[in-house]
């Protein structure tokens, strides 16, 4: 079971879109049935589009299945949440935040963004 | 200016008042499109009865603009459907499917018929308050949060020439809503300040805004039709 859940570049074949969002399904379905927390890390730059079609649907697509899964696990004590990174952030850094997600249930349902390539852009 | 507007899941509901409130300017023809054989009922749409999830769904469509002869000026991707459960319960095929129609069939549409849109044209995509999450909705939720996502790429692809606008509604009338237990319906409403259901009507009023020049300075936005009920 992925309990970090990173979004794959898809480029813009709706086949490849279909299978990665199928495979978020799968393993947040395997985590919720296990009463497990989980997080999906996107790219803050597909939130708003600017790196094709493809890969914003998957991004925005997830950030919205988050919201209603979050919903659906404050009933039973586990949690969801997205980051969205900056291109250049360290992967290291985007799991340090995962994991604290992870082990703290205070927060569900919330986007957290990493860098700053978000400030005075729209909120998604 | 005349030309064709392309309106999908115009059979009924919203689609349909979508089509009827463009139809009624007389600028427009309305290409309607959907898979349920009360398409053909309607007068004011010329109808394409297709399912836009097969291979040649979207090809179908372009075809009967292209014979209209006219310009395509705007399309509005509005078919979708529900497969409800909660997320832990959720088969494969219920996900499969609302992604395909919800999501799929507007994406694979847009890149069909975008070369064809008439400069100054404009997509409209009917997304869902749902995008903001929703109990046991996590394939319709996810599918409506994509159609955002697929409206932004392509305001920002399309642009200068096209623009690019999702509406989100609420709580509306429609025979979806009608299949609600009446006594979730009634908690459903109490929660919305406006203190009722919206009308198709309403919806369709916000899609001719961001179909017509009155908006020609607004691409990339969501814009929620739902009483109020995001802030309760």
């Amino acid at each position: 079971m992925t309990q970090i859940f990173w979004a794959a570049d898809v480029g813009d074949e709706w086949h490849a879109v279909r299978t990665e969002l199928t495979r978020a399904f799968q393993s947040s379905r395997a985590a919720a049935q296990a009463d497990t927390s989980f997080v999906y890390v996107v790219r803050q730059d597909d939130l708003l589009g600017r790196r094709g079609p493809g890969n914003a649907m998957v991004a925005t697509g997830l950030l919205s299945a988050a919201r209603t899964a979050a919903m659906e696990g404050s009933r039973k004590g586990w949690t969801c949440n997205v980051i969205a990174y900056d291109k250049d952030e360290e992967r290291a850094t985007v799991e340090r935040w995962a994991r604290h997600l992870l082990e703290d249930d205070s927060v569900s349902g919330e986007l957290i963004r990493v860098g700053p390539g978000h400030i005075g852009k729209a909120l998604p | 200016m005349t030309g064709v507007i392309v309106v999908t899941g115009a059979a009924r509901g919203i689609g349909l008042s979508i089509a009827e409130k463009l139809a009624a300017t007389e600028s427009f023809t309305v290409v309607g499109v959907d898979l349920a054989p009360e398409l053909g009922l309607s007068e004011v749409m010329t109808p394409v009865q297709v399912d836009l999830t097969g291979d040649d769904g979207p090809a179908m469509v372009r075809d009967t603009v292209e014979r209209t002869g006219l310009p395509l000026l705007g399309l509005v991707n509005n078919a979708g459907i529900t497969r409800d459960s909660r997320l832990i319960n959720m088969t494969d095929d219920d996900f499969g499917a609302v992604l395909e129609v919800n999501l799929g069939a507007a994406y694979r549409l847009s890149s069909e018929l975008a070369p064809l849109l008439a400069e100054g044209g404009s997509i409209v995509n009917i997304a869902s308050r749902a995008y903001l999450g929703n109990f046991g909705q996590f394939n319709y939720s996810m599918s409506k949060g994509g159609i955002v996502g697929l409206t932004r790429a392509l305001a920002l692809s399309l642009a200068p020439d096209v623009r690019v606008n999702a509406v989100a509604p609420g709580l509306i009338g429609t025979e979806m809503a009608m299949a609600i237990p009446e006594e979730t319906l009634e908690k459903m409403v109490s929660a919305i300040p406006l203190d009722r259901m919206g009308t198709p009507e309403e919806v369709a009023n916000v899609v001719w805004f961001l179909l017509s020049p009155l908006s020609s300075y607004i691409t990339g936005h969501v814009v929620v039709v739902g009483g109020g009920r995001s802030l309760a």
